[in-house]
């Protein structure tokens, strides 16, 4: 009876009670804070390898109507207390892991509305909003704004995102692209992934640039051992036209033996390979007044010519070092004939295709003598054809390896400035390809439109070009560091937000584009698996 | 002068002055213990005060854990008390009357803090008879104060032990500051002073002493239960005052064997975990304080109330003199 009366009692109370139960709920996995230009988002502090979170991972807010996308900048040891056990662990363990986590501090990419849209966030998701690790839906409007040209896959921290292919605009080239990594990180792996998609791009009948390759050391044409060449790419060679210097590899069908006019040198060609003093320079300047700009290199050489400069007033060892200097790069360069290839080279470009000039072993001063050549005559054909209103022909890339030499700062190789300051009006772009972005000059820099960064160790080298890059990279910069191999951070106009990316592996997409149907679409085309053959 | 009411000098004259014996500090075996253990805990924050009366925010219910799981916190109460010792009554008599079977206490003669001190421990005791309605027999209930409490609300303590009793659930209270004092000259700390002996005594273990006939200040003491000093954990050097009602003396040993299990969390070593987490969970913080305090100026502005008014009722002078704003 007495039990009764208490339950009664107990039931009587239950009006004045206003009961809250708080039970275990997902405490991780929250969006906590903080503003529109950084989330935080709490995860579990211990989890399974395969499901760590790392630095350059994107994550996906659900939030309503829109799903924002955050990439991942840092993670840090966190709880709801204030205490601190880094150094002091005391008792047996942790009683309510739910009250400890790791705090993830992610930059914002944006938000893709309900048409699938995507756009710049200008507000924030509602605080405790579930963060989910981005997968191929939320990516799917990337699809949609990836150009022509395939690279890789989207990589999503270290995971693949096959589904997504990461492909660069040809619209874009001719605002010049950077490509900066340093030895061993897979520059010239890119450049052979780059040029097969533009091979196949011409051999669909869909290219919009011609791309020129100077490759110095020999590996792009025929490659070395179990790395292939573009020559290997025989489904779509009919987008490569190859000159070679070397006698054997010229012999080779489809391959022709490079020769440069003695008319299409100028001085001003000679006049990157050296330091001049003042006189020399100005008896060089005064070269191209008194001798016909055809038969310049003859002329001088003669006793005529040198008795011509002395009447002008220059001394005997400043006109003897100027012929000593010329003899010197005729010797070294016996591709100077009197035959010419550039109009055949130009003509390439302008239909789009790959143009790959193989100089192997030669030396930088020649090799930069010839791109200095080759560079000009383009700039100089591409303005004409501007000025005649020449619709037709393609816009044209030049790659120039190890970029700093004539992009860096105070050198004295105005060409591929000028190319890179004004080539874009004429429809002439620059891929510059070096692993010391921090010797390019700060401004050319900036007219890079287009940057894939490749691992970059040295802190200058990000710095100088978090300062110059269009789109902001400086948030990436633990990201950039950490890359590996064959991984890159793509940034490029059209793009919404550098997106990071796992380049193919030539080799394995060389199989891949050998064994498709040439009208395939690559874009769409998904399910490639380069890394697992 | 404070050197010599914190330091102790030797263990002869506290074993002499309190009646101590060694022998009276009791290991504690922790045990393992597949019953729960409900924490109940309170809180209570000022958010004006006019001197005739005052507005609190109170808090009150509890967390429960079956073993190191932490299973559910609930909320038994939160809400605003206005204290006023003559409009008062009504807050407290139906809990009482309905909660507990007793008729309404007389306060008029209390101050206002007290008031609200009462209104919270109504509110934790109402807890506490809540977790009695969850709890089992061989279960925990631990009360975060002390059960040497004000006599207007010991009735309401005594059918909390009867219950607890009936339902055969062991009802602790652990305060975290005592008041506990020894000495014959001078007002000496008898928490303090028994963790440095036991710590000599028993080293890395985990220990209680029984205050049954000794010579210390344990307060008023006319509340049915005894009270101990404890070390819930051998690694920790924190004791506690615990009080437990006359039903439980026998079972002391068992009983702590089970907390101390349960006392060696890495977030709160030495403390039982579950009113850790129920401190955590019902304390009232100085955002939500402050919150508040912002939701009642709106509705007294709502109610027609001057700006003027309000600040005569909710500032306080300490503010302006420390120069914090405010309004």
């Amino acid at each position: 009876m007495a039990t009764t009366q208490e339950e009664n009692q107990l039931r009587m109370g239950e009006s004045l009670l206003n009961r809250k139960v708080i039970v275990k709920g997902d405490t991780t996995y929250k969006i906590v804070s903080k503003s529109v230009t950084e989330y935080h988002f709490t995860v579990p502090f211990i989890l399974p390898d395969e499901e760590r979170v790392e630095v350059g991972q994107i994550f996906s807010i659900k939030d309503q109507g829109l799903t924002f996308l955050a990439r991942v900048l840092n993670i840090e040891h966190s709880s709801n207390y204030d205490g601190h056990w880094d150094t002091t662990m005391k008792g047996t363990q942790f009683f309510d892991q739910d009250q400890i986590f790791n705090r993830v501090i992610a930059e914002p990419l944006g938000c893709i509305n309900k048409k699938l849209e995507f756009k710049k966030s200008r507000t924030l998701p509602t605080k405790f909003a579930s963060v989910t690790r981005a997968e191929k839906e939320e990516f799917k409007f990337l699809s949609q704004v990836m150009g022509d040209i395939e690279v890789g896959y989207l990589r999503n921290g270290s995971r693949l995102v096959e589904e997504i292919p990461v492909a660069l605009h040809s619209e874009a080239m001719d605002h010049h692209m950077g490509v900066f990594a340093t030895t061993g990180m897979g520059k010239s792996n890119f450049m052979k992934v780059f040029a097969a998609s533009c091979m196949r791009l011409f051999a669909r009948g869909e290219s919009k640039f011609g791309l020129l390759i100077v490759d110095p050391h020999g590996e792009y044409l025929k490659g070395k051992g179990p790395i292939k060449g573009l020559t290997h790419l025989k489904k779509y060679r009919e987008g490569l036209a190859c000159y070679s210097t070397n006698r054997q590899n010229a012999s080779d069908p489809g391959v022709e033996e490079l020769a440069i006019s003695e008319s299409e040198i100028f001085p001003q060609d000679i006049a990157l390979l050296y330091e001049w003093s003042l006189p020399q320079r100005d008896a060089l300047d005064t070269v191209s007044r008194i001798f016909d700009s055809a038969s310049w290199l003859e002329e001088i050489q003669s006793p005529e010519g040198m008795a011509r400069m002395v009447q002008e007033g220059f001394k005997d060892s400043t006109v003897m070092v100027l012929i000593r200097r010329i003899k010197n790069e005729m010797g070294r360069n016996p591709y100077i004939r009197k035959r010419s290839s550039l109009a055949n080279i130009l003509a390439n470009l302008q239909k789009g295709k790959v143009v790959l000039v193989d100089i192997p072993r030669m030396s930088d001063r020649s090799e930069l003598f010839l791109l200095s050549v080759i560079s000009r005559y383009i700039l100089d054909e591409y303005k004409k054809d501007e000025q005649e209103g020449q619709e037709s022909r393609k816009n044209c890339l030049i790659t120039i390896e190890e970029a700093q030499r004539v992009l860096g700062a105070g050198s004295n190789t105005a060409r591929f400035e000028s190319i890179a300051r004004e080539g874009r009006k004429f429809g002439v772009g620059l891929c510059a390809i070096t692993q010391q972005p921090k010797l390019i000059d700060k401004q050319l820099l900036s007219q890079f439109n287009t940057l894939v960064v490749m691992g970059l160790g040295d802190r200058n080298d990000r710095q100088h070009l978090e300062e110059s890059a269009k789109q902001d990279l400086s948030s990436m910069d633990i990201e950039i560091q950490t890359l590996e191999k064959g991984e890159a951070v793509v940034s490029t106009l059209n793009i919404p937000f550098p997106v990071p990316a796992r380049i193919h592996r030539y080799e394995d997409y060389l199989r891949r584009l050998e064994k498709e149907d040439k009208q395939e679409s690559l874009i769409t085309r998904g399910g490639f698996k380069p890394f697992l053959e | 002068m404070i050197r010599d009411h914190i330091s102790l000098d030797g263990i002869d004259r506290y074993l002499a002055e309190t009646g101590v014996q060694e022998s009276d500090f009791v290991l504690v075996e922790p045990s393992d213990f597949t019953g729960e253990i409900f924490a109940v805990d309170g809180s209570n924050v000022s958010i004006c005060n006019w001197s005739m009366a005052s507005v609190n925010l109170i808090r009150a219910g509890y967390a429960v854990y079956r073993g190191r799981v932490w299973r559910r916190t609930v909320i038994t109460f939160d809400d605003v008390f206005m204290a006023d010792a003559k409009l008062c009554r009504n807050m407290f008599d139906p809990y009482l009357e309905q909660f507990f079977g007793l008729k309404g206490i007389d306060l008029k003669e209390s101050d206002l803090d007290r008031l609200s001190s009462y209104y919270r421990e109504l509110q934790e005791y109402v807890a506490i008879n809540e977790t009695l309605g969850e709890a089992h027999a061989g279960d925990i209930i631990l009360y975060d104060g002390s059960f040497d409490v004000f006599e207007l609300l010991r009735g309401a303590l005594a059918v909390i032990f009867a219950r607890a009793e009936e339902k055969g659930v062991a009802l602790l209270a652990v305060a975290k500051s005592s008041s506990l004092f020894w000495g014959e000259e001078i007002t000496l700390p008898f928490v303090q002073h028994t963790s440095t002996i036991g710590s000599g005594l028993l080293p890395e273990a985990a220990w209680y002493l029984s205050l049954k006939d000794k010579k210390v200040d344990a307060g008023q003491g006319r509340w049915n239960g005894e009270t101990y000093v404890v070390r819930f954990c051998g690694e920790s050097e924190h004791d506690f005052r615990v009080d437990a009602p006359l039903f439980l003396q026998d079972e002391m040993g068992s009983v702590l064997g089970k907390l101390a299990a349960y006392s060696c969390s890495s977030e709160c070593l030495g403390y039982p975990h579950a009113l850790f987490r129920a401190h955590r969970d019902i304390r009232i913080t100085e955002q939500e304080g402050a919150a508040v305090r912002q939701r009642l100026m709106a509705r007294l502005l709502e109610s027609g109330m001057t700006h003027s008014e309000i600040r005569m009722l909710m500032q306080d002078f300490h503010d302006i003199l420390e120069m914090r704003s405010g309004f």
